[in-house]
């Protein structure tokens, strides 16, 4: 490993401080992949085309696979690993679990981080927005139809429990 | 040639019928049950191949051919070897066993010879301490190949003194298919439609690219992880490959993120189980999307003439259909697929004369395996075009034609085998002729098809 490229990678993954020395000059994708072994971030094609390696860089649905590690130094990544857990989901988790939006998965995280960024912004996406929310999200399984009615049917949740008028204002 | 009872009487159908139990209620037939796996998926805890690591771990990558068809000269990797942090570059002499493997014949190299039969063919691989000196170690191997003259279709690799992309000729299998009297079917026929059909190659695109990772245990044992359709077979191929008992060889499924046919076949595993038994230390070998694009199986490409004859009853009275399927530079599962699309070339429908021709034929394209649907999507755009077309000519509704037409229980297929309980598709047509008229719609042709 070249001494010469070793770089301080300090920011905020998923609500935890990191502070690491670890090799430059690669990916966001590959700095949670492989130096703090996040794997559900995953790679489906390394050049931004399928979606599956989207994370929130400061509240931001980014791709990790085009964006450089070091652009996330001071920053604060959200990745799915802080999303919900096993026993504790996230309602578009549990949305997708429950319309079968999830084959083989390989999408799901990617897609995840994409309906949440989505209803962060518009808590009550139409179909059509929900669509273009995904667009950069590709699905090889499900055909995107048990995904889409996932998605919608999280955000109804969501604002179900949400106290009526705090989701509309928290959109600009 | 067997020419079959075209009807079987109730009696004799019921013998055929195997009775199937019926309860009201069924623990999950009906029902909408939580997939296995799907919590871990959704939460990104879901291991899958490329996930995995192991301290002192090795990153594999593998050189691909960039000639369609040419010999090798010479495979120079002693600049590669150089490499710092470089740990294993092995060629086809690096085998210990037998450098031929196959899903339904050992006719493909695990890594090449002699000789390249499509860009994208294994050629060497590399070990190294992360996946950079990987890469720098592939750029520097010297390659010296000797262009061979190609083909790129099926008509080409047909042709009278075309290159031959095997030993044995470009002809990988010729399927026939005989029911009845073809003259006579035509001969009885009213209207007579013929037709050329071709469909293009896909690639399955799963979204996880193929992927492998081995390691030696304590035991000896070489263990490897994949997300593979068909773990046995990998065991036995792996096994011939590094000429290792079977017994000491482990395959393990991992988490596959899709696969739909082309993980049926070999992918990265019998080559990390070679770096791994080389260097001696866990390795993972992931492949990128284009390498995976480049180096892996794809749906059989096809050119079909079809001719289909109808009384003017609608009743189809023959089909003859000839096939030409490209599976590439080596057979994959491109026998069975072409093979089947000569059987199903037909559809649904009862022809009592039938004749097809499949050929599967060796080229130097990617090479076509087994993809969801396996033929007979391919044989599907035929089928439903000429029964289009001979509706239309007839001047009957073509749902209409089609429930005239299709197979049901008592009726036979091409291959003279008799439909029993399977056989849905008068059903679904009569669904479907509902819902148009539950909906208010019509079935409208295209208007290239009514004009
Ligand atoms: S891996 Fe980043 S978009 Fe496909
Ligand atoms: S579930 Fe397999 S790619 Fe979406």
């Amino acid at each position: 490993m070249d001494e010469n490229n070793l770089i301080k990678m300090e920011l905020t993954v998923n609500g935890e401080a990191v502070s690491m020395i670890v090799k430059g000059g690669r990916r966001l994708l590959d700095f949670l992949r492989d130096d703090l072994h996040l794997t559900g971030t995953k790679e489906g094609c390394g050049e931004g085309e399928c979606g599956s390696c989207t994370v929130h860089l400061d509240g931001q649905s980014v791709l990790a696979c085009l964006t450089p590690m070091e652009r996330a130094i001071g920053c604060s990544v959200l990745t799915i690993e802080g999303v919900g857990s096993p026993t504790n989901l996230h309602p578009v988790q549990a949305a997708l679990l429950d319309e079968g939006g999830v084959q083989c998965g390989m999408c799901t995280p990617g897609m995840v981080m994409s309906a949440l960024d989505l209803l962060e912004r518009n808590p009550d996406p139409t179909i059509e927005e929900i669509i273009e929310g995904i667009s950069g999200n590709l699905c090889r399984c499900t055909g995107y139809k048990k995904i889409i009615y996932g998605i919608q049917q999280a955000a109804q949740e969501l604002q179900a429990a949400s106290p009526a008028g705090t989701v509309k204002e928290s959109v600009e | 040639m067997t020419i079959l009872n075209e009807t079987l009487q109730e009696e004799e159908l019921k013998i055929q019928t195997p009775s199937i139990s019926r309860k009201d209620e069924y623990e999950s037939v009906g029902k909408s049950v939580l997939r296995k796996d799907s919590v871990p998926k959704v939460t990104g805890k879901a291991i899958y191949t490329g996930d995995l690591h192991m301290p002192g771990m090795l990153f594999g990558k593998v050189l691909l051919s960039t000639q369609a068809h040419a010999l090798i000269k010479s495979i120079d990797v002693s600049a590669a070897a150089a490499v710092p942090g470089v740990k294993a570059v092995l060629t086809s002499r690096d085998i210990p066993g037998e450098n031929a493997f196959g899903i339904a014949i050992p006719d493909q190299q695990v890594l090449a010879e002699t000789k390249v039969r499509y860009i994208g063919e294994p050629v060497a691989i590399v070990a190294a301490e992360d996946i950079f000196a990987a890469e720098q170690a592939i750029s520097q191997i010297q390659v010296e190949y000797e262009p061979l003259p190609a083909v790129f279709s099926p008509f080409d690799a047909l042709k009278p003194g075309a290159p031959a992309v095997h030993a044995k000729g470009n002809i990988l299998y010729h399927t026939k298919v005989r029911k009845g009297n073809i003259e006579r079917g035509f001969d009885e026929a009213a209207i007579i439609v013929e037709n050329i059909y071709r469909t293009s190659g896909q690639d399955h695109a799963p979204i996880e690219p193929e992927a492998g990772f081995a390691w030696i245990d304590a035991e000896g044992v070489l263990n490897v992880f994949s997300g593979t359709q068909y773990a046995f077979r990998d065991r036995r191929q792996i096994a011939i490959a590094l000429n290792l008992p079977m017994n000491r060889v482990r395959v393990a499924n991992m988490t596959m993120g899709g696969g739909f046919g082309r993980k049926d076949d070999v992918t990265a595993e019998i080559l990390v189980a070679l770096l791994a038994w080389k260097t001696g230390r866990p390795v993972r070998l992931v492949y990128s999307r284009h390498e995976a694009m480049m180096s892996q199986t794809h749906r059989h490409p096809t050119y079909t003439r079809v001719r289909t004859g109808a009384n003017k009853e609608g009743k189809l009275t023959a089909m003859e259909g000839v096939i030409y399927g490209d599976t590439g530079a080596y057979a994959s599962l491109g026998l069975f697929v072409i093979k089947k699309m000569a059987l199903h070339l037909g559809g649904p429908y009862y022809y009592p004369n039938y004749k097809s021709d499949s050929f599967s034929v060796y080229t130097n394209n990617p090479i076509f395996g087994a993809f969801r649907g396996f033929g007979v999507l391919q044989a599907a755009v035929s089928h439903e075009g000429q029964i289009d077309e001979l509706a239309e000519k007839l001047g009957m509704d073509p749902i209409e034609f089609r429930l005239r037409n299709c197979l049901r229980p008592g009726l036979s297929f091409s291959t003279g085998q008799l439909m029993t309980n399977a056989c849905g598709i008068a059903t679904t047509l009569e669904r479907l002729q509902d819902y148009l008229v539950e909906n208010g719609l019509s079935i409208e042709l295209h208007p290239e098809v009514s004009a």
